[in-house]
């Protein structure tokens, strides 16, 4: 068998003539009845909670940060349809963060992490160890977040390591597969990468930004090689330090993996695009051989 | 990207993706009518999940993804709801090469079928695959190999 045969054995496969019709016809109908299920919600809870202002300002003052209520990761792992992941996100393995910081019009909350293996019930025989971390996203004005007009692909949920470059250990590199929905006005994103435990003897960040692939625009790295983002770093960002177990960290696991990057280098310098590449020219036979590579990279 | 749930961005992901999607489905399903449920499935979790993708590649990948769910899900059901293979007293002969071909496919266990199907159909690399299944290419590399070698067994011929 080569690759010829097997094409025509499933190319002979023939499936119903109005499958796409069909399909697109059904997943239509169904977008205006989630829709109108959405509005009557929307509108049936905002009675509820009027009512609920109601009493409740008589009583009390509640400051408008305490009463913020978010889904939990379970919750969020639950609306992905992941019930290994909802579990063990209320496990013993489990690390709750719940810290905020307020960036532009954003007030941006790490909620929590957990990492194991086989969690993910839509690719159930991983071989080794993720990191699910969930983080929930909202407008300090209180306009709500949708999933039609928020620009998930305009930020950037990364795992950083103090002491290797960000171009070396970070989403890309962890093989990340990143997911995001809106709830009642908040927008949560569920990360998955690889495991970053074998980092966990070092300070290991979770950082959300408005931007990219990591770059020296973005963040500085100190001698120590603590990272942080850029002094004139305009867009809106926030860098937690995650709380792993020491015990958990693999040196050895995780040099090897910065080692496999090729990408463990960085400047703090910036410079003009034309001047970030290092120039070799080699004669040869036929002319000249050209090699440029980029000036960060060891 | 355009959210899913518009008439524009549903007409657009059903036509580019169907064909792959079902064709993928019947590596695992052996009735067409089941790799188009496992299909519609897929579409529909687009609609209640509401993932937002970074990309055609990471909204290709989470179909993919959750095609092959989908697809196991159905197997899964169906195997409960029948008598177990091994008190068959004698499978039906293929009707054809590709008939047998497409049986010995979804014989393979669930981690290889993908693989090759994704490598042999699509003709992704093992790099590709990694990618769209969340795997490392080490392991994409050795699943293939083991399909490959299964199929070889079940084939009696040479998979190149």
């Amino acid at each position: 068998m080569n690759r010829e045969d097997y094409r025509k054995a499933f190319d002979e496969l023939s499936f119903s003539a109005d499958f796409q019709e069909r399909t697109a016809d059904l997943l239509q109908q169904r977008a205006r009845e989630l829709e109108k299920e959405r509005m009557n919600m929307t509108f049936s809870k905002t009675k509820k909670m009027a009512a609920l202002i109601a009493a409740c300002v008589a009583l009390l003052a509640v400051s408008v940060s305490a009463a913020y209520m978010w889904l939990t990761p379970a919750q969020v792992a639950e609306e992905h349809d992941q019930p290994l992941l909802a579990e063990a996100f209320q496990g013993p393995d489990a690390i709750a963060i719940n810290e905020t910081v307020e960036s532009g019009d954003f007030s941006i909350t790490l909620l929590g992490l957990v990492t194991g293996r086989n969690l993910d019930t839509l690719n159930p025989d991983l071989e080794q160890d993720h990191t699910y971390s969930v983080l929930a996203l909202r407008r300090l004005d209180g306009t709500p977040l949708e999933n039609e007009t928020f620009d998930f692909g305009s930020y950037t949920m990364t795992p950083l390591v103090a002491g290797c470059s960000p171009l070396a250990v970070n989403n890309w590199s962890l093989d990340a597969f990143a997911q995001g929905f809106a709830k009642d006005g908040v927008y949560y994103y569920l990360l998955d990468t690889r495991s970053i435990e074998m980092f966990a003897d070092r300070t290991v960040y979770m950082a959300f930004y408005e931007g990219f692939v990591p770059n020296n625009d973005t963040f500085t790295v100190a001698e120590d090689g603590t990272i942080a983002f850029a002094d004139d770093f305009s867009g809106v960002h926030a860098l937690f330090t995650l709380p792993l177990d020491p015990a958990k960290a693999d040196r050895a696991a995780a040099d090897a993996f910065v080692e496999s990057t090729g990408m463990n280098g960085w400047t703090n310098e910036r410079s003009d695009p034309e001047g970030e590449w290092n120039i070799e020219r080699h004669e040869t036979e036929d002319g000249e051989e050209i090699f440029l590579t980029p000036k960060g990279e060891q | 990207m355009v959210p899913f749930g518009t008439d524009e961005t549903i007409s657009r992901m059903v036509a580019d993706y169907s064909d792959m999607l079902l064709r993928l489905a019947s590596a695992r399903l052996g009735s067409t009518a089941d790799a188009e449920d496992a299909v519609q499935e897929a579409f529909l979790r687009l609609l209640t999940a509401r993932p937002a993708f970074r990309d055609q590649e990471h909204e290709k990948a989470w179909l993919i993804r959750t095609t092959l769910q989908r697809a196991g899900d159905i197997r899964r059901r169906a195997e409960q709801r029948n008598i177990p293979l091994e008190d068959v007293a004698e499978p039906m002969a293929p009707e054809s090469p590709g008939e047998e071909l497409r049986s010995a496919v979804r014989a393979l266990p669930e981690m290889y079928g993908a693989v090759i199907h994704l490598h042999y159909y699509e003709g992704y690399s093992i790099k590709e695959i990694g990618k769209l299944l969340g795997l490392p290419a080490a392991t994409v590399g050795t699943r293939l190999a083991r399909g490959r070698e299964r199929l070889r067994q079940m084939l009696k011929e040479d998979v190149v």
